[in-house]
């Protein structure tokens, strides 16, 4: 299964949501109104704004999908390689 | 098939992008007034802090659109629907024949009567741009104003601050969002304003503007106060005329059931100018955030292309002023509330409005009480009472 690096950015997170309804098993809000990283629903290890991820290819495209929906491209994904899947650079 | 959507913002690129996804070989238009590919207004506020560089606002290249084959018009604004022939007629003189016609123009600000150079909006990345180069030709002289009391001028306090920039605020009514906030919350948030030194004028109408060929202050209902920049946030006003025209039925945007669809066949609208059948909360709602916007897109395009599909999302908004989290969930109209349900004080530093209709939640504001935002979300959705969440709160 691929494995995919999922990070929010803190500073630019606003709180709009769209990531949590997306993909609400990898990404919900904290009390500062800021998106935490879950991995299928679970905190392994704690809170965190930044995680590695197996995932089936479609739990990728949906979470590819919730990064895209994010209004201030907080959201960043890298592949095994290290490159940014998105945003696209 | 021909697809035509009139506007090229993130509900109108949206439904293009998943069309494009659905049918590989149907013609895609998309009719814009602004210049610019698609671009996020929700980081114009971060662009114009200096957080990131311009380029960053943008969410597609221009190359994107030719890439998917879809036809991207520019700087054009439609100014005639024939929804019988089916053609849309634009400002260029053009006329556009559609088999499907999304109309997702958004809002235009409302504009006060007078203009001079001082006079900003905050709506466009252009505006955005000129708001910094009114900035930057003023440098230290600049005295900042906000009118308005919703969430435009909650960015316009922000913009200031962040510049250190002393702030007036006239606002016409008893307190920020009177469509949506009890006085106790209104005042919640007029002390956290007076506190952070915002000088604050509630009740305050405006008369005319000072200055010649510069902005130099502004006269209201409660006196006059000296600005150079006056940042306008009095809610939007779009154009409907050519809408109305066609014989679509309008009301304080274009009406559609819950599949996104107009009162004239295969016509749809969706996002900001929408104003659509909820099925969760039992109303007609027009809602102006992010999430609802692109989640529509995406919906009307199935629907417009033969998978007719309900719109059922409770979509929220968070902003922040001067430190204080404001959001808002669902539907937040005091006037179609049955009943309104308080959480917390002034004392305690945050309040919780929950709106009920029909014996179950249908909305909530939240100011300083971020944790309530599940909870009441959930409740929503589960079509829930308050009385059967509020042991959720603290």
């Amino acid at each position: 299964m691929p494995r995919i690096r999922v990070m929010v950015d803190p500073d630019l997170c606003i709180g709009a949501a769209s990531c949590v309804t997306i993909a609400p098993e990898t990404f919900q809000l904290n009390e500062e109104n800021k998106a935490w990283v879950f991995d299928h629903g679970q905190e392994p290890e704690g809170h965190t704004y930044e995680r590695w991820l197996e995932v089936t290819d479609d739990e990728k495209e949906n979470v590819i999908l919730a990064a895209q929906s994010c209004p201030t491209l907080a959201i960043f994904i890298f592949d095994e390689e290290g490159k940014q899947l998105f945003p696209e650079v | 098939m021909k697809y035509f959507i009139i506007g090229g913002g993130v509900a109108g690129t949206t439904a293009a992008e998943e069309l494009r996804k659905r049918d590989a070989s149907s013609e895609i238009t998309i009719l814009s007034e602004e210049h610019h590919p698609l671009y996020s207004r929700v980081l114009l506020p971060h662009y114009i802090k200096g957080k990131i560089p311009r380029e960053r606002v943008f969410l597609k290249r221009d190359t994107w659109y030719a890439q998917q084959n879809i036809e991207w018009i520019d700087g054009v604004l439609a100014t005639h629907l024939d929804g019988r022939n089916k053609f849309v007629g634009g400002s260029d003189g053009r006329e556009y024949s559609y088999d499907k016609l999304l109309i997702a123009t958004g809002g235009e600000t409302r504009s006060i009567e007078e203009d001079l150079r001082g006079v900003s909006y905050c709506r466009t990345l252009n505006d955005a741009d000129q708001f910094l180069q009114l900035l930057t030709e003023q440098g230290k002289t600049t005295r900042g104003a906000v009118y308005g009391g919703g969430f435009i001028a909650c960015e316009y306090i922000n913009f200031f601050a962040h510049f250190q920039i002393p702030i007036t605020l006239a606002h016409r009514g008893e307190h920020f969002w009177t469509r949506n906030l009890l006085p106790e919350t209104g005042k919640l948030i007029a002390k956290h304003l007076i506190k952070n030194n915002v000088d604050l004028h509630p009740n305050s109408i405006l008369e005319r503007l000072e200055g010649d060929k510069e902005l130099e202050g502004f006269v209201t209902s409660t006196g006059r106060y000296a600005a150079t920049i006056l940042g306008i946030g009095i809610g939007i006003e779009p154009d409907f005329s050519w809408i109305r025209e066609a014989g679509v039925e309008v009301g304080t945007g274009v009406k559609a059931n819950e599949f996104l669809e107009t009162n004239i066949p295969d016509v749809y609208t969706a996002g900001d100018i929408a104003e659509f059948d909820d099925p969760i909360t039992g109303r007609q709602l027009q809602i102006g955030n992010w999430m609802n916007a692109m989640t529509q897109g995406r919906i009307v395009a199935k629907s417009m292309s033969g998978e007719r599909t309900s719109f059922q999302i409770v979509s929220s908004y968070a902003t922040n002023v001067l430190g204080l989290e404001i959001i808002f969930v669902g539907d937040v109209e005091r006037a179609a509330a049955e009943e309104i349900q308080v959480i917390g004080s002034i004392e305690e530093g945050g309040i919780t409005q929950v709106f009920e209709r029909d014996g179950r939640v249908v909305g909530g504001v939240l100011i300083g009480r971020n944790t309530d935002r599940t909870p009441i979300t959930k409740a929503i959705q589960e079509r829930r009472s308050f009385r059967e969440i509020s042991s959720s709160f603290s």
